[in-house]
């Protein structure tokens, strides 16, 4: 019983967990309930808005600057500096139209005329300390405070050392700010040469246990990450967005694949186990929403718990390593988890090594990995399906899911019964669309013979009975010359005259 | 039900903690190394673990996945932790395993005696990490397992010595049905990753390099021994 409520409780969250804008992906509550392609889009569109509007405060600003200068410097010279500097404007718009707003006080900053250009780099920097106080951010500075603090409280607990720790993050994050132009790997391997300090000197000259050790390293890691995470996760500067979208869609085009093609030791058909295919489907996706690459770590082994779970449940032996990879390899490819990518090459770059080279979460994560390379490279040999099935499958024409009524299970939701009942119906009216559109060129063919074939009669008739014009015969007109048989006609009558 | 499990979970997390902390001689020398195992499926990778792990914990079994192992070996008067990574060793996964082996201190190369095949695989398997790894920077044992199948042996001892002479890695047979020889095969690679740790600690202080870990100069000498008697 307690197990049947616990499901429907799934089922709604299942549904809350979807899309808001219905496309069928799960969404996220930190995309204000989005999947990640929905919330780009929104948000892309959001920010443009937003690029556009300060390029145009910026343009006016420009233009009554210009304006202001020429009428009290040079009449004349000051029409062709402007269009010079609007070319030039132009051409930076288009390039970094997709950047941040920064770029706008980067190019005033680099412009040829500096001394009256510094009123206008203050009035930008107050537009952008407006849009900086944009409700995302806010929240997230509520976030960090709150760590901000608990980090404090942490500390007191170390004594003299937790002063030592907190001045050294402060630095750090210090550092780190007038790093924010470098790569990313350069700015990966300061964190890492950090943490590395920070543990050793823990260790050698505060004589801290390694336990006490460990626990610092897990709260300095949160402390400063969670400062750190709107610059350096998914950072511009990449190639992670577009590995992002191209795993996404890597993904979407391969929704068909089914446990039996990958040999997935889990049957989602016993209620228990499915349920928890589920939970660790939640978890995958998750780990997107979480700030410390801790707290994604954890998702990913809270996911991969259950994903044994699951395995254990169906089979009743414990699973090994040959039934956890195809799982989860299943589990990502149902769940299509947010930035996948991102998620990964965040957590490798940012996370205390410690954790990610050893340790069950380790374990954990490498298998991810191994998972999300294999979905890349993954074709017809890997799941046992012919070239041609493979390709028909992935161009979608063809699905092997269809499920036919009698094999509907009863407790198969109701939007999957009408999905199927729909796809049937599709696929009836493609038949029938196909039969009408191959009986239009059958009809189309047989017009055509029939012109063909009315026209080939009437050139064989045509050419069977040619028509002959003969020249007119020039003795027609002594038709009579030539009659042979003359001589044997009586002599013409002779007139005679009579006399009266 | 789920809160259940994961409070059973928890609870042998932390006896693994306290026994590592109870453990004689953890403070003095402590270690975490990383092993991988590696073989075609179904050679018995998992088995493996698995009965060397039970046979030291008799009750607190993983409760859940078996394929991550925490294992601590004492060695006079040294506590090793030896983490036991298994791997997926089916055909079509070969292509990413090179993220397992990723930063790992030793390899178990399992493969089936009864099949020729997975001895093959384990060739490829020691190609495949001679390029990740130097020479002294990893442990390799080559590991014929099924020897309770030895009536139905289609790799000889002679063939795999030789192989293992040739390629310079550690050589044993053994059988995780009836535990032969599994807690000495791991016993073996404890000793030799303890070693390869303290020679690589004596580079340390020798040289002045702190980062680097391995000396160019130094020639590889890795001494041949054999558990199989």
């Amino acid at each position: 019983m307690s197990l049947k409520s616990e499901r429907r409780g799934i089922h709604v969250d299942q549904s809350e967990l979807l899309c808001k804008k219905g496309c069928g992906y799960y969404g996220n509550p930190g995309w204000q309930g989005f999947c990640s392609k929905c919330w780009r889009e929104e948000y892309q569109k959001a920010r443009q808005k937003q690029i556009q509007e300060d390029w145009e405060l910026a343009e006016r600003l420009q233009r009554e600057e210009e304006e202001a200068y020429a009428s009290t410097q040079h009449p004349q010279g000051a029409q062709s500096a402007q269009s010079l500097t609007f070319s030039k404007f132009e051409e930076k718009k288009t390039n970094e139209k997709s950047r941040k707003v920064t770029t706008v006080k980067k190019f005033f900053g680099a412009s040829s005329r500096a001394g009256s250009k510094k009123v206008l780099a203050g009035k930008l920097r107050e537009v952008q300390e407006a849009k900086a106080a944009s409700p995302i951010s806010r929240q997230v500075s509520i976030e960090t405070d709150r760590v901000s603090k608990d980090f404090c409280e942490f500390l007191k607990t170390y004594h003299k050392p937790g002063q030592e720790i907190y001045k050294q993050c402060k630095l750090f994050l210090e550092a780190m700010h007038h790093k924010r132009d470098l790569s990313i790997e350069e700015q990966s391997e300061y964190t890492q040469d950090f943490y590395q300090n920070v543990a050793d000197k823990l260790h050698a000259r505060w004589k801290v246990s390694p336990e006490k050790v460990e626990m610092a390293m897990d709260q300095i890691e949160k402390y400063i990450m969670t400062r750190l995470y709107k610059y350096v996760f998914c950072p511009e500067t990449t190639e992670d967005e577009k590995k992002d979208l191209a795993v996404q869609k890597r993904i979407r085009a391969l929704h068909w694949v089914t446990s039996q093609m990958l040999c997935v030791p889990v049957d989602e058909e016993i209620p228990e186990v499915s349920d928890v295919v589920v939970k660790a489907i939640t978890d995958i996706i998750e780990m997107d929403s979480k700030r410390v690459p801790r707290d994604k770590l954890a998702c990913i082994t809270s996911c991969s718990k259950h994903i044994f779970t699951a395995i254990r449940t169906t089979k009743n032996e414990p699973a090994s390593a040959d039934d956890f990879l195809p799982t989860l390899i299943y589990i990502v490819l149902k769940g299509n988890p947010p930035r996948l990518q991102s998620n990964i090459q965040y957590i490798t770059r940012f996370c205390n090594p410690s954790r990610l080279m050893t340790g069950e979460d380790g374990y954990y994560f490498t298998n991810l990995c191994c998972a999300v390379a294999f979905i890349e490279k993954l074709d017809a040999q890997s799941l046992n399906l012919s070239e041609e099935d493979f390709d028909r499958y992935m161009s979608g024409q063809a699905s092997p899911k269809k499920q036919e009524p009698e094999n509907w299970s009863a407790d198969m939701c109701v939007g999957v019964r009408q999905m199927y009942r729909n796809l049937d119906l599709l696929s009836q009216l493609n038949e029938r669309q196909e039969r009408i559109v191959s009986e239009a060129k059958k009809l189309e063919r047989d017009l055509i013979d029939w012109t063909d074939g009315v026209a080939k009669e009437v050139q064989e008739i045509v050419e069977k009975y040619p028509l002959e014009i003969k020249p007119p015969n020039p003795a027609l007109a002594a038709i009579d010359s030539e009659n042979v048989e003359n001589d044997k006609l009586p002599p013409p009558l002779q007139p005679q005259v009579y006399a009266g | 039900m789920g809160n259940g499990q994961e409070m059973a979970q928890r609870t042998t997390g932390n006896k693994e903690v306290s026994f590592l902390q109870d453990a004689p001689g953890s403070k003095e020398f402590s270690c975490v190394f990383k092993v991988v195992l590696l073989g075609s499926s179904s050679v018995g990778k998992t088995s493996l673990a698995y009965r060397y792990v039970k046979k030291d914990f008799q009750d607190s079994l993983p409760t859940v996945g078996c394929s991550f192992f925490n294992q601590c070996v004492t060695l006079d008067a040294t506590t090793v932790k030896l983490e036991i990574w298994d791997t997926a060793g089916q055909e079509k996964y070969h292509s990413v395993c090179h993220l397992y082996y990723r930063g790992a201190n030793a390899a178990l190369l399992v493969y089936d005696i009864t099949r020729k095949e997975s001895f093959e695989k384990a060739k490829v398997w020691l190609s495949e990490l001679e390029k990740e790894f130097l020479q002294n920077e990893i442990v390799i044992i080559l590991v014929g397992n099924k020897l309770d199948l030895s009536e139905e042996r289609e790799v000889t001892i002679e063939e795999a010595k030789e192989f293992a002479k040739t390629n310079c890695i550690l050589y044993t047979e053994t059988s995780a049905k009836s535990d032969y020889q599994v807690t000495e095969l791991f016993v073996t690679l404890a000793h030799e990753l303890l070693e390869l740790e303290q020679q690589k600690e004596k580079l340390r202080h020798t040289t002045h390099w702190k980062k680097s870990r391995v000396d160019l100069q130094e020639t590889a000498s890795r001494r041949m021994k054999c558990c199989q008697k």
